[in-house]
């Protein structure tokens, strides 16, 4: 079964979201749903290195004034 | 009197307990330990084979009227208020803290164990890191793999701080031309912070360590001396030194929705409660809170819980100041919190010297005696008042 999970990061700055990104990945399987949060600025441009590295897929990158919400799916473990 | 309950006698238990005021509330520390250990020094043990004592018995560290018993807690029922001891029984509480620190977990990747146990590593106890320090003086050469196995750790910046203070160690007895250091990390770059790596890459260059980003490890091969990661790469070693994953606490807690799939606690990011009680709080490297597992996130956390307790209105805002030893004699501090960046700030000799005074007043800040000197040093170094001066001036 395919799941969906919500990495609530906000307030995170060191080590940073991309180690709650990286966390759920390991406890991850291929299909799975992954949407981060977070105030870091620097979640963007980790994510998609982390994407481009992993061969994952970012589905959607949104932001409003309280959060940055990034969507990925899972197609690589 | 109300019982408050804590257990772990770590940074974070300790504080609470010597914050609380004795004469209204009845305090008992528990921990499966009798002492209690100075963690950050395992560096020192294991790079320079230091042999200064680091730990004091947990009972000679509480103020007069604490309680400490030691016994190691196996299962919690948070919803009638009980604790059970393996050795001593059943404990009560009006008041519960859980600061049962990390668990390192080598089994959870395969071939992990057997490096653990033949070379040790720099993160988890005193015996480990002189197991480590007895391969570091036998070394002759070769290729140094060395990094953190899980994306949660305690301490950020210790991960580097080794690979800084191994090349240090090699280049001083003449060995830096035979090895090549490897630093392997899960993260995008050296330091996971943006402002901080800019500060220490240099560094990372000059000293010719090699960075492997993105490199979360999967499985290790201990036959061919390779490990793997989950992102697809592989790196071969002579010497292996590698930091166990990290994980929550062993206890079994019920409800057991209060624990995510690595055991940490969840905990509001403020008053560090445990989601859904109002009389039960997880402080320091066991929650889950979005910051860095340090002695001092533990210490203020601990800080703000012993003044709710305690009736008065208390917030964590995520604060963490790391010191961060960046070799030859110069250091830095990671600050940031949960409205602030971190801070890029540069490496001194005067905050070398404040990370090396730290083993000595260590064990002041744990009884509070040393409170006012850290509020002056906190105040100072808010990350908003140094980000509007080194952040600006890039
Ligand atoms: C190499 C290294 C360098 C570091 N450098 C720094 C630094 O420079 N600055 C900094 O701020 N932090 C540093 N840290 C991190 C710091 O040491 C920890 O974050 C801090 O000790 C956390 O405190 P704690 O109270 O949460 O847990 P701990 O201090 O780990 O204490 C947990 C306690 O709980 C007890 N316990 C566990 N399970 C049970 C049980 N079931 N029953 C009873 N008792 C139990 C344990 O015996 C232990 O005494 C470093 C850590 C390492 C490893």
């Amino acid at each position: 079964m395919e799941n969906f999970k919500i990495i609530d990061s906000r307030g995170s700055a060191c080590p940073g979201p991309i180690t709650d990104l990286a966390r759920a990945y390991r406890n991850s399987k291929v299909g799975d749903l992954l949407e981060i949060w977070a105030t870091d600025k620097g979640v963007r441009a980790d994510t998609q290195a982390w994407a481009a590295k992993t061969g994952n897929e970012i589905l959607e990158v949104k932001e409003d004034q309280e959060k940055i919400v990034i969507k990925i799916k899972i197609n690589k473990r | 009197m109300k019982k408050v309950l804590i257990i772990g006698g770590g940074g974070g238990g300790l504080i609470l307990a010597n914050h609380l005021d004795t004469n209204e509330y009845d305090v008992t520390v528990v921990d499966k330990s009798d002492l209690h250990f100075y963690q950050p020094w395992f560096l020192y043990i294991a790079f320079k084979g230091s042999k200064r004592k680091i730990s004091r018995p947990i009972g000679s560290l509480l103020k007069p009227g604490v309680h400490f018993v030691q016994d190691e807690i196996s299962a919690i029922n948070l919803d009638e208020r009980k604790v059970y001891g393996t050795r001593k029984g059943i404990y009560t509480y009006d008041y519960l803290a859980i600061a049962t620190g990390t668990t390192p977990d080598p089994d959870a990747i395969p071939g992990l164990r057997q490096i653990y146990d033949e070379y040790g590593d720099y993160h988890t106890n005193v015996w480990n890191s002189e197991k480590l320090w007895s391969h570091i003086s036998k070394f002759k050469g070769g290729t140094i793999a060395i990094g953190q196995s899980s994306a949660t750790c305690k301490c950020p910046p210790s991960l580097l701080e080794g690979a800084f203070l191994l090349e240090e160690r090699l280049r001083s007895i003449g060995l830096k031309e035979k090895t090549k250091i490897v630093f392997f990390t899960p993260f995008a770059r050296a330091y996971s912070a943006e402002p901080m790596n800019k500060v220490v890459e240099p560094f990372v260059k000059e000293r010719g360590i090699e960075v492997m980003p993105f490199f979360d490890v999967d499985t290790i091969d201990v036959e061919h001396k390779t490990i793997a990661s989950l992102e697809g790469d592989s790196l071969n070693y002579d010497l292996p030194i590698i930091v166990p994953p990290c994980k929550g606490t062993k206890i079994k807690i019920i409800p057991e929705t209060v624990q995510d799939e690595d055991r940490f606690i969840k905990a509001d990011k403020k008053y560090m409660k445990i989601n859904g009680y109002e009389d039960a709080f997880a402080i320091g490297d066991c929650n889950t809170l979005p910051t860095s597992k340090t002695g001092v996130t533990a210490h203020l956390e601990a800080m703000a819980v012993s003044e709710i307790i305690q009736g008065r209105y208390a917030e964590f805002d995520g604060r963490i100041n790391c010191p961060f030893d960046t070799a030859y004699g110069k250091a830095t501090f990671v600050i940031a919190d949960y409205n602030n960046p971190v801070v890029p700030y540069p490496p001194t000799k005067t905050k070398h010297m404040m990370k090396m005074s730290m083993a000595r007043i260590y064990w002041m800040t744990l009884m509070g005696t040393a409170d006012p000197i850290f509020e002056q040093f906190f105040n100072h170094t808010k990350p908003e008042k140094l980000n509007k001066k080194f952040a600006a001036t890039e």
